[in-house]
């Protein structure tokens, strides 16, 4: 018994070694001297952080993701909420056909949810501009798992609660508000930093459907790395690692992340 | 008790409304209209052209270099799927198992690579896995191989950092899982005279079934659709469908071969989820 | 003064009816009970009445005015659920709070009926837990004080006792009871548990299939059983069938046991048929002597502690006859049984 438990402790070790490898990496890579990207550091210095903080290009590119992962968030957040309570609540024949449609940007290839979206935008006539095919396509990605989160915190949500609040005298909006809410916010707020992450961090969409010198940060570390073999692109890469570090920390201590089901 | 009858019958529909009208027309329409584009002309000039011909399947078909793509991509799929289960599971295990001081930090680790960024991470594997990176310096310094190990440039390499990407996507629904198993079926098993070898075997393993289920249909669908990650480490050498798909859309704008081969690729991974659906369900149930 | 009045209420799921058609009215003060097995309707009732089940036919009144089309928020009705359904994330006292914040009362209003409506359900200086951190019986009076403290026109409650385990149930039915008495507030109580509805009601409310079998007071209904079924479902009963026969005067009843003295009350016809309902209790066992008409053997003894059952055989049909200890018979004795006229019942035979 003890052996198996050891064994499996040390496995476990293993893989936690394999998942931090290539970010122990690029982050020591960062710190390099020279202007080789070499690992293990070939001297230390922060010149390459400096470097990046009066590089505009990734600025804008941090900015833009910022913003586009704060919105889509916020969209599918509501939308997603209001989905997954109708699905929970209002169980008709049509349910399944919901969930499926919700989580098809996941269950397919993003690249084609991207092509997808780039034709219909062109098609209309708007093409890549206005960054609305963008974002249109960051909300789809980020909805299937504000919605799944929702879902699983709504299991666990007891329908006499809402009801007890009707019966008390709340109408459905504030029952909503005082009641469901609050007692949900585990589930919604997991879901929302799921999907910041996932906004954050996306690729194929955001290929496919930018516009002119409009990249994410994604694409412009893409670029970078392809074609300059600099670690300014790894610092750009550690300094992206401690923001989304520190989104996820402050969420923690300010909501307390719940280790949800997925 | 649903509070269904409550409010007035438009209630609900407010409710699902907004993504209703997101998905329909930005979802199920363009998916359509891929679907009409990939039956299009192809043209030179233009992306596509204005007649319909079937051309793009045609193709696809006819040139070994794409058919032998799909399976390279789908056998990808698989391997790096299989490898995450493999590696996967022990750990949801692990994390499930482990007392909450440990559970926070080893769920943090689970979940660092999606946090880290896709570019970041399958960069950081150039640096792991090229002739010139690290391993193959340690190995070389170490003496245990004289010549550099191709680790990039081929599937293994691929599969490695997909598996390393994805891996997150299957501990989540395993643990959520393994959570939702009632600690009293253990112990009425062990009751029973089951060892816990076989306890594991007849009770857990069952149980969690439809979190491996859920686990391995989600990572084989987003490793065979990666691009990013067999862009940098595949590089001209190995070309994954996703790659294929982007270069014959953006680089040679050509929108209906490049919509037949996205469909072609789709169509191939949600057969081989519908039969690995079928398979395990047979067994398990 | 009637405070509800349900009229031809019929309620439907689907192919199944639920409520098919029933009446029923709920004066000021009164507690009154839904009994009845699974399946009876009498919690869809209730939903109908709280609201949170629209209605098919048939209207609800409260008050004189018709409320079928109000959402359960404006009703003003208090309810008790049966898993309590107490906000965990709020304090007792902001459960209780929360109803008449909803009505818009002043901060120091609520603050005082609060602190009253803890003393009345003696739970005074725990509005600051957590209602996980009480007691399952400190819960239930917690759901019963936030139904209360709002003052409401109706006090539902859902089986509210079925997850208390047995000497808590006793004790709580005998304090809602008296509480309601206290407060005097209209209440409506669901339950299928007939010890519960006859000790705690003003008048029971028997429901078969959807539909009322008898209303009454808890001594009529079981006393003087609408039909077997009612009886059967009220406590233990025997059921034997019968003829009515004989003249004025001395009316007997033929039955598959032997002949039985006719209930004077009862003012059946000869050549009715009926179904004799005797009470367990309302049989009396004696040593049997030759020629007594009525007898049997004993199959079974149980013993209860206050009293003994008793199964006694009497050719094809077993009886139910409870006695007084200490226990004279022994499983195997022949019995002779004395049937009471004044304690019998019968039925038309359905």
């Amino acid at each position: 018994m003890r052996a198996s438990r050891v064994l499996l402790g040390l496995f476990c070790l293993l893989i936690c070694a394999y998942l931090l490898a290539p970010i122990l990496v690029v982050v020591g890579a960062s710190f390099n001297a020279g202007p080789f990207l070499t690992f293990p550091p070939r001297g230390l210095s922060l010149r390459w952080f400096a470097a990046f903080l009066n590089n505009q290009v990734f600025i804008d590119a941090i900015a833009r993701s910022l913003w586009l992962a704060l919105a889509a968030t916020a969209i599918s957040g509501v939308v997603g909420v209001a989905a997954a309570l109708y699905y929970v609540r209002f169980a008709t024949r049509a349910k399944e056909a919901v969930r499926v449609a919700i989580l098809l940007p996941l269950l397919l290839p993003e690249v084609l949810t991207a092509m997808a979206l780039l034709f219909f935008f062109y098609a209309i006539g708007i093409g890549t501009r206005l960054g609305v095919g963008m974002l249109v396509g960051h909300v789809l990605i980020t909805l299937p798992f504000v919605f799944l989160n929702v879902v699983t915190a709504l299991h666990g949500f007891d329908a006499n609660w809402e009801l007890a609040a009707r019966s008390l005298g709340a109408n459905p909006w504030k029952s909503f508000r005082r009641i469901t809410l609050p007692l949900i916010k585990p589930g919604v707020i997991n879901g929302c930093l799921f999907a910041f992450i996932i906004s954050f961090d996306t690729f194929g969409i955001s290929y496919l459907l930018k516009d002119v010198g409009g990249a994410t940060l994604p694409l412009q570390l893409f670029d970078y790395l392809r074609f300059n073999f600099t670690p300014e692109a790894a610092a750009v890469s550690t300094m992206s690692i401690v923001m989304a570090l520190i989104v996820v920390v402050a969420t923690e201590k300010l909501v307390g992340l719940k280790i949800e089901r997925f | 008790m649903t509070a269904r009858a409550l409010a007035a019958p438009w209630r609900p529909m407010l409710l699902i409304a907004p993504a209703t009208v997101l998905i329909g027309v930005f979802l199920i329409l363009p998916y359509l209209n891929i679907v009409v584009m990939s039956l299009r002309e192809p043209a030179t000039t233009t992306p596509y052209g204005s007649g319909f011909s079937t051309g793009g399947y045609a193709k696809f078909f006819a040139d070994f270099y794409y058919v032998g793509a799909l399976l390279q991509t789908l056998w990808i799929g698989l391997l790096s799927t299989l490898v995450c289960l493999l590696l996967g599971f022990p750990l949801a295990l692990q994390i499930v198992r482990a007392s909450s001081r440990w559970r926070a930090l080893l769920y943090g680790i689970v979940l660092s690579p999606l946090l880290v960024g896709i570019v970041v991470r399958s960069y950081g594997w150039t640096i792991l896995l090229g002739n010139n990176g690290v391993i193959n310096r340690a190995l070389l310094d170490l003496g245990l191989a004289q010549t550099p190990v191709p680790l990039m440039y081929n599937s293994f390499g691929i599969v490695v950092a997909l598996s390393h990407v994805f891996l997150p996507f299957m501990v989540l629904p395993i643990m959520g899982a393994l959570q939702a198993i009632d600690p009293a079926l253990e112990d009425a098993a062990r009751s029973l005279g089951a060892s816990p070898r076989r306890t594991f075997r007849r009770v857990v393993l069952p149980l969690a079934m439809p979190g491996i289920q859920s686990g391995a249909i989600l990572v084989f669908v987003l490793a065979v659709s990666a691009y990013v990650t067999p862009v940098l480490i595949g590089g001209m050498r190995i070309k994954t469908m996703a790659v294929i798909v982007v270069e014959t859309l953006i680089d040679q704008f050509q929108w209906p071969l490049g919509s037949a081969l996205a469909l072609i690729l789709s169509a191939a991974a949600t057969l081989v989820v519908v039969l690995f659906m079928r398979a395990t369900r047979l067994r398990w149930k | 003064m009637t405070t509800v009045s349900i009229q031809s209420l019929v309620k439907r799921y689907g192919s199944s009816t639920a409520v098919n058609g029933i009446s029923l009215n709920i004066e000021h003060g009164e507690f009154i009970s839904l009994l009845g097995p699974s399946g009876c309707g009498k919690t869809t009732t209730l939903k109908c009445l709280a609201g949170f089940e629209a209605v098919d036919e048939g209207r609800i009144l409260f008050d004189g005015r018709d409320v079928a089309r109000l959402p359960p928020e404006q009703r003003d009705i208090g309810m008790v659920f049966q898993n309590y359904a107490l906000f965990p994330h709020m304090t007792v006292a902001g459960n209780l709070a929360f109803g008449l914040e909803m009505r818009g009362r002043p901060k120091a209003e609520i603050t005082e009926r609060v602190r009253a409506v803890l003393d009345l359900v003696q739970l005074g200086g725990l509005g600051a837990r957590y209602p996980r951190e009480l007691s399952g019986g400190q819960q239930q009076r917690v759901a019963l004080a936030r139904a209360l403290v709002i003052e409401p026109k109706i006090l539902l409650l859902d089986e509210p006792l079925a997850n208390l385990d047995a000497t808590l149930r006793d004790e709580m039915r005998t304090f809602i009871r008296d509480l309601q008495k206290r407060v005097g507030i209209s209440t409506l109580y669901v339950t299928h548990d007939q010890a519960e509805a006859m000790t705690m009601s003003d008048r029971v409310v028997v429901m078969f299939g959807g539909q009322i079998a008898q209303v009454d007071t808890p001594e009529a209904v079981y006393d003087r059983p609408a039909s077997a079924a009612v009886a059967r479902f009220v406590g233990q009963a025997n059921v034997v069938e019968g003829v009515v026969a004989g003249a004025n005067g001395d009316r007997r009843i033929e039955s598959t046991l032997g002949s039985l003295p006719m209930p004077q009350r009862l003012g059946m016809t000869p050549g009715t048929f009926v179904s004799i309902i005797a009470r367990p209790q309302a049989i009396a066992l004696t040593a049997v002597a030759s020629g007594t008409p009525l007898a049997g053997t004993v199959a079974a003894r149980y013993f209860h502690g206050a009293f003994i059952d008793y199964r006694i055989a009497v050719g094809e049909q077993m009886l139910n006859v409870q006695a007084v200890p200490p226990a004279l018979h022994e499983p195997g004795d022949a019995v002779a049984l004395g049937f009471d006229p004044a304690r019998l019942w019968a039925v038309e035979a359905a």
